[in-house]
């Protein structure tokens, strides 16, 4: 007969391993344990050594028992989403095992370099765009304007850096890895509406012109982005110096175009910067010819502006 | 031929053949959980775990190859003695070709490796 503190002793036991198989579904943990008392009663009988010194520690019983029972048993009764969530990762484990996902994953480590180079110039993007009210950045920046040699100049140092702590490995503290990873998605997320923005720009090569920081100033990207403007009069001549200006008075500058732009300076040695055509030549001193302009066709016998628009009485007299 | 290094895990093989033992133990005559346990460390089993055959008689229980009953006790608690039905028995006999064809596949590759490393 087992003697009191036996059955103490099988009864904490056997409280333990049900508590450590609680996850299973009720039916299947009852049937897997349904004479546990009896078989570890059994087993007590044989000795008088505690149960935990003969079998081990009632988790890891458990966990043999488990594992002896079978996983499958325990899947078939599984609640439908867990197996359409098996049923996912099988799939995605499907499109891992792969040969082609495998032959990209052994490529994917040589494409590192070119991300550091490119994470510099997103970040460089992105600065330029903070920096510069987004307006008319260009994928390569104009080297012949202070803010696109800068920006060029940004570029190549941001890339040496990124080099360099691309090179030096992912760092050991958690930490600092998650900083790290988080900064990269950052770059990257951030920078893609920049880049889709700096494709729909109505005028690729127009944007804000260098030092034009004068708030009496209109400056060209706060119209459409234009470099230059040709004037013609009514019957196709062109002009020459024709000051702008706008509804408020203010002068209206073109955009820096790249180009060498010759601005004629005021008797008041004031640079006049809203005299069009401007006079501008390329880098290389090659001067830039006016475009070829197709002149609206007037309407021959009126003589007077629009007429047909304006409906200003003509006086009688 | 000695193993260096990175010996097979009993257990391990353990898990792939306890089903097949418990069979055969219980095609002997029927039996209950500790007396299994006994039976398969005699026969030389004796890695196996207390857990793992009472797990598998459960798991053998409940896939229908195994009957059931209780024998009362005078000197202890009820036993509850497991033996093979039909079922059962068919299927020990379909995984004891199944054994035999893979254990003389793998005498085959072992013995031939040995003979190979003696040239």
């Amino acid at each position: 007969m087992p003697n009191s503190s036996q059955a103490n002793d099988v009864a904490r036991y056997a409280a333990e391993v049900r508590a450590a198989l609680s996850s299973l579904p009720d039916a299947e943990r009852e049937s897997l344990l349904e004479d546990l008392e009896s078989h570890l009663a059994e087993v007590a009988s044989e000795s008088d050594q505690s149960l935990e010194d003969r079998l081990g520690k009632p988790a890891a019983y458990a966990a043999e028992l488990r594992s002896a029972y079978g996983v499958a048993s325990e899947a078939r009764n599984a609640p439908p989403k867990k197996r359409y969530r098996d049923r996912a990762w099988g799939l995605v484990s499907a499109v891992l095992a792969t040969q082609a996902y495998s032959e990209v994953r052994a490529f994917l480590p040589e494409l590192r370099a070119g991300w550091w180079v490119l994470r510099a110039y997103l970040l460089v993007l992105v600065l330029a765009f903070m920096f510069r009210d987004g307006l008319n950045l260009r994928p390569v920046p104009n080297p012949f304007t202070s803010s696109g040699l800068l920006q060029i100049l940004a570029t190549v140092l941001a890339i040496v850096v990124s080099a360099r702590l691309g090179r030096r490995g992912m760092p050991v503290s958690r930490g600092w890895r998650g900083a790290a990873v988080a900064a990269n998605v950052g770059i990257a997320l951030v920078a893609l509406p920049v880049l889709v923005s700096m494709g729909t720009g109505s005028d690729y090569y127009g944007y804000y012109a260098a030092g034009s920081s004068d708030p009496n100033l209109t400056q060209a990207a706060n119209y459409s982005s234009f470099t230059n403007i040709y004037p013609y009069s009514r019957d196709g001549q062109p002009l020459r110096d024709v000051l702008l200006y706008d509804q408020d008075g203010k002068p209206i500058v073109a955009a820096d175009s790249g180009l060498v732009t010759n601005v004629p300076i005021g008797a008041d040695g004031l640079p006049i910067q809203n005299a069009y055509p401007l006079t501008q030549s390329d880098p290389n001193g090659a001067p830039v010819v006016a475009p070829r302009v197709a002149l609206p066709p007037w309407p021959s016998s009126q003589p007077s502006p629009s007429p047909a628009i304006s409906p200003t009485p003509t006086p009688t007299r | 031929m000695a193993m260096n290094g990175n010996p097979i895990d009993t257990s391990q093989l353990l898990k792939g053949v306890l089903e097949l033992a418990v069979l055969a133990v219980l095609a002997d005559h029927d039996s209950y959980g500790y007396d299994v346990l006994r039976r398969l460390r005699e026969s030389g089993l004796d890695a196996v775990g207390d857990a793992s055959v009472y797990g598998t008689l459960r798991r053998l229980y409940q896939a229908g190859v195994l009957k059931s009953y209780v024998v009362p006790s005078d000197e202890g608690p009820h036993r509850k003695y497991y033996g093979l039905n039909d079922r059962g028995r068919s299927a020990l006999d379909q995984s004891t070709k199944t054994w035999g064809s893979f254990t003389s596949a793998l005498d085959h590759l072992l013995n031939g490796r040995s003979t190979a490393n003696a040239k």
